[in-house]
């Protein structure tokens, strides 16, 4: 159990805010990506409805909602944001504070930095934007500290039982500790080999397990061009790698492309569309089963 | 609201999420919706387009940025029942902000 519920489960008035929310109709908790989805619906149960407002195929981090999206979201009883800068559209609405949580605010020091679109204003020189990249969740000991803020908003607001919260953190604590054990050992020694992804999700990933990813800017299992092929082929040969990433899964063409180049493809969910991916330890289980067997 | 719709912002926004290049933001009380602009090193707009959208998104009308970075909608000019899209392009950037029924009601309380 974290640190932050275990703070909260101490104080006496948390079981009797919890009951009175039980008595009503169930509260709707709002998350911007999947992987926040999976987390509350692993921790909460059946005494809330977990919602992810982003279509199929839209990518959450650009989603542009509609004005009655937001009144939904506004009248949710929890919003969970991911934070690192994830979801845009966050800056562009207003949120009731009180019931927005960043999932990540305990994280910003294991944050990761990165140069954005280079661009320019006009006649002015060439600039770029500094961001942050922010799948934070697919290192399993910061989806670990996401659950726990997860948790300890749920108790805070009186939205599941502690109780049922307790047990629920400690089997998804257990689950992804397990994982990140068994991903260690199955990556193990995998720095030595260059991999390349299809788009830049991959690294909190990567610094977890000490893995060397240069990423491309591909839509998400859209067949590529033969510029962007081109573009491969030139980074394959110039980093040596033999392993590609993808986050969704192309036209059999794309593979049949990129096997044509002397790379393993690899589907790795990043758990952040909407789609039916089942759950966190699932879907991160079979990405890294998949990728050790195609680095082997 | 305007004071209250700020502090959100600034309270939720993680600091790697500064909108690209342009921060568009709105505020709304009984009498007008009030947009101000700038961009992400703090400058201001001077000069951008404002289109104020309905939540079909059909374009209501149509405002300049004044030299402040800010435009001023009078809610009688437009039909605000279903909220409002705010979009401001400036020719190399451009944001938006959404204005919900909400927003409005609650600039209109107290």
């Amino acid at each position: 159990m974290g640190v932050g519920l275990k703070r909260l489960l101490m104080g006496g008035a948390v079981a009797a805010m919890a009951t009175g929310a039980l008595a009503q109709d169930r509260p709707q908790i709002i998350v911007v990506n999947q992987a926040l989805e999976l987390m509350a619906e692993a921790l909460v149960g059946e005494a809330a409805d977990v919602v992810f407002p982003v279509p199929e195929g839209v990518d959450p981090s650009f989603w542009r909602p509609s004005i009655s999206d937001i009144s939904e979201i506004q009248g949710a009883d929890l919003i969970l944001l991911n934070g690192a800068g994830f979801a845009t559209w966050i800056d562009r609405v207003t949120l009731p504070r009180a019931r927005v949580v960043n999932t990540s605010a305990a994280l910003e020091d294991q944050f990761i930095v990165t140069q954005s679109i280079t661009h320019s204003h006009g006649e002015g020189e060439e600039h770029s934007h500094e961001g942050l990249a922010s799948y934070l969740w697919l290192d399993p000991t910061l989806a670990v500290a996401q659950a726990d803020a997860i948790a300890a908003a749920l108790v805070l607001r009186g939205i599941a039982e502690a109780e049922d919260l307790e047990t629920a953190l400690d089997a998804f604590t257990a689950d992804l500790t397990a994982l990140d054990a068994q991903t260690a050992t199955a990556l193990e020694g995998a720095g030595d080999v260059q991999i390349i992804a299809t788009h830049p999700r991959y690294e909190y990933f990567a610094r977890r397990y000490g893995l060397n990813i240069a990423s491309l800017e591909w839509d998400a299992g859209a067949m590529p061009t033969d510029a962007e092929l081109d573009g491969l082929a030139a980074m394959a040969a110039d980093t040596g790698a033999t392993v590609l990433i993808w986050e969704a899964t192309p036209p059999a063409e794309a593979f049949a492309a990129t096997e044509g180049l002397g790379l393993a493809n690899v589907v790795f969910d990043p758990l952040a569309f909407n789609s039916d991916a089942g759950s966190y330890v699932d879907a991160v289980g079979r990405a890294v089963d998949d990728l050790a067997n195609a680095l082997n | 609201m305007r004071g209250f719709a700020f502090a959100a912002a600034l309270v939720v926004a993680p600091m790697g999420a500064a909108a690209h290049g342009l921060i568009v933001f709105a505020s709304a009380d009984c009498e007008a919706v009030t947009v101000e602009a700038k961009f992400s090193n703090g400058r201001v707009a001077q000069q951008g387009e404002v289109r104020i959208l309905d939540g079909d998104n059909m374009l209501l009308t149509t405002l300049e940025l004044a030299e402040d970075g800010t435009a001023v909608l009078p809610l009688a000019d437009v039909d605000h029942e279903g909220g409002l899209v705010v979009e401001v392009d400036t020719g190399g950037h451009d944001n938006y902000w959404i204005v919900t029924p909400d927003d409005i009601a609650r600039g209109c309380e107290g």
